[in-house]
């Protein structure tokens, strides 16, 4: 193990250890050591859900585009993939538990489903898809559990044969289970009638978009850290960027085709709600356009792929530019209050019902019509926690699982 | 039979003593309320709109027949009795604030925090906990209790635990206008189906397709 990979595991240890401590806080005195209110009742750690889920869908992705569509050069990033897209669906249910304002009883999802609720469908294909990864896994290891892994090992006569087929067999399910993910992680919000923002056809097929981009993004990443940006790789990094590329301009389409017919409408409420987006925080749009765009197009280029440098940098960016994103999920669908009228007898008014806050501040009103929400320290502690999560394993797991094809 | 509730615009002189009435009787923790009385159009409550005319808006749980907070709630914390109330089981409900997401109307409130430690924070004085004392079970399901759990969601519970009794609910009875109804609006020809049909009766969002069993009478007269 290298000294820059001890470094990290170490502050990554640490970040997670401060992450609990963080939770450990929250879970004496409540949800109130978040920012959020009851106008704005969810924040970072459902934003952090949308955004580990769509970082989750490279691995099998790329495990099906190989097993499905035989896009050979890809194979030797099987394994990370499927390293990958584990870990940051393990991420996501660990970023939304926090979330939770009784966690001991949590297992009432289990205990007393409801199914009408997107958020039950929404557990089951996580589980579901973080065990599928993990059998991915395990199958695309098997050949190689030598030496003391042995023992993990299911006796089969011809391990090599057996995990092609069953790769083979298994890589239609995981394309659906890694687009199911972000099709229902996407109903959550999309089914909500209240919130303006999410309410669209558009949400769904956009989040695949976007994971396609992320997910992309995060394997690539961890590929140059262990592959480097060899010259043997590079047809499968170039399938990579084209991959991440296609999936960022439909996104973006996506994006703006959905803004463009309410603007064109013009109906009021629908322009209220764009305006938080695009006025209030147009910085933060600004970031989640460009960044994403800028990284998929210098990754067009050969020359920038054959840096590792470069490569690490864009990739970051698009997914820094994602998590901007999808940060963004937020402030327009709870910024703006869903009971707005127009009161009797009044021409062209709009109001809004102003909410009980339901948190005191001294100087503050006790019912409002705005909350203005930033995460707290508590919230980015208990993220960045989460975050250390997945750097943590992707290290451990390459490190003593034989996921990395060994230089000849 | 679908109970529902009327309220009657014309007669609201926007006191909030339903609202008062509803936060002691229910005990809300200090910040929470159930049930609020705004005036439509200005920033102010009971300042008349610049560009109109003063009426007052009491709003709460609309008790949905197509309640979107029942539909999201991942494990039935949130439900609706036979006779169309929408309540929340203290006791099943994991805080997962989906229902508040869902709910257009904003009243859906979270427990932040340990209501002792709000009350504390608001100083109230140190003995005054106000509310009915009782737990109250309906077929066994926790609709009502003192002192809420931190990290549940609350919201009317339309008073069921004075059904019981018998009794309207205590914004119904606190209500000096005597603006507020409740009746069953299957019944063509209960007091509130009857009223709905001659004064023009409407619901809040009604595009939203949540069909509320609250209807609103629009006022003829207004005050300024
Ligand atoms: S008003 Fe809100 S909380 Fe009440 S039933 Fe309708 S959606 Fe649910
Ligand atoms: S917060 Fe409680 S009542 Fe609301 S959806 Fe979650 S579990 Fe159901």
């Amino acid at each position: 193990m290298s000294k820059a990979e001890k470094i990290t595991l170490t502050v990554t240890g640490l970040m997670m250890l401060a992450g609990l401590a963080a939770y450990g806080y929250q879970f004496k005195e409540g949800l109130i050591v978040t920012n959020m209110a009851n106008p704005y009742s969810w924040g970072l750690y459902v934003s952090g859900l949308a955004f580990f889920v769509g970082n989750a869908a490279g691995g099998l992705v790329l495990s099906s585009l190989i097993y499905l569509f035989g896009v050979k050069s890809l194979k030797p990033f099987a394994k990370l993939g499927a390293l990958a897209a584990f870990a940051n669906v393990t991420a996501a249910m660990l970023s939304i538990l926090p979330d939770i304002g009784q966690p001991l009883r949590a297992l009432n999802v289990l205990f007393h489903p409801q199914l009408l609720s997107p958020l039950v469908w929404d557990v089951a294909v996580l589980n579901l898809y973080a065990v599928l990864s993990l059998i991915y896994l395990y199958i695309l290891m098997l050949p190689e559990l030598k030496g003391p892994l042995a023992k993990i090992a299911i006796k089969v006569d011809n391990p090599e044969e057996f995990s092609e087929k069953w790769a083979k067999r298994l890589a239609p399910f995981s394309l659906i289970a890694a687009v199911g993910i972000h099709v229902i992680t996407a109903w959550i919000f999309a089914t909500q009638g209240a919130r303006e923002w999410w309410n669209t056809a558009i949400l769904a097929p956009d989040f695949v978009a976007v994971a396609m981009a992320s997910g992309t993004a995060l394997v690539f990443i961890v590929s140059i850290f262990v592959y480097g940006a060899k010259e043997e790789y590079q047809p499968a990094y170039r399938i990579m960027a084209l991959i991440m590329a296609i999936a960022t301009f439909v996104h973006i389409f996506f994006m703006y085709n959905d803004f463009f017919i309410h603007i064109w409408y013009g109906n009021q409420e629908s322009l209220d709600t764009l305006a938080v987006t695009l006025k209030e925080y147009a910085g933060v749009h600004a970031f989640e356009v460009l960044a994403p765009l800028v990284a998929v197009i210098l990754l067009l280029s050969k020359k920038v792929r054959q840096s590792a440098f470069a490569v690490v940098a864009c990739c970051s960016l698009l997914v820094l530019g994602v998590f901007a994103h999808r940060y963004l999920l937020m402030p327009a669908a709870f910024e703006r209050v869903p009971l707005t009228l127009h009161p009797l007898g009044i021409q062209h008014g709009e109001w809004s019902a102003a909410i009980a806050s339901g948190r005191y501040s001294p100087h503050g009103d006790t019912f409002v019509t705005k909350w203005d929400y930033f995460p707290s320290g508590i919230e980015f502690t208990v993220f960045l926690g989460v975050v250390a999560f997945v750097c943590f394993l992707l290290i451990v797991a390459i490190r003593t699982l034989p996921i990395v094809k060994e230089a000849k | 039979m679908k109970r529902g509730m009327v309220i009657d615009l014309e007669k609201c002189i926007g006191c909030r003593s339903c609202a008062v009435a509803c936060k002691s009787h229910n005990a809300q923790p200090a910040g929470t309320w159930w049930n609020r009385v705004l005036t439509p159009g200005s920033e102010y409550h009971a300042v008349p709109p610049e560009a109109g005319m003063e009426y007052f808006l009491p709003i709460h749980c609309q008790h949905c027949e197509n309640a979107p907070c029942e539909k999201v709630c991942p494990v039935g914390a949130t439900y609706s009795t036979e006779d169309g109330e929408v309540l929340v089981d203290y006791e099943r409900c994991i805080g997962c604030r989906y229902c508040m997401a869902a709910c257009p109307y904003g009243v859906r409130q979270f427990n932040w925090q340990d209501p002792k430690k709000s009350m504390d924070q608001y100083q109230y004085s140190a003995d005054y906990y106000p509310g009915n004392p009782r737990d109250f079970r309906l077929k066994g399901r926790l609709v009502y209790t003192l002192k809420r759990p931190k990290g549940i969601v609350e919201k009317c519970n339309f008073c069921v635990q004075y059904r019981a009794q018998g009794l309207d609910p205590a914004c119904v009875r606190a209500c000096p206008g005597k603006a507020r109804f409740v009746g069953d609006l299957d019944d063509p020809k209960s007091e509130v189906s009857r009223m709905i049909r001659r004064r023009n009766g409407f619901n809040l969002l009604p595009d939203k397709g949540t069909k509320p069993t609250v209807y609103y009478l629009p006022p003829s007269r207004k005050e300024l």
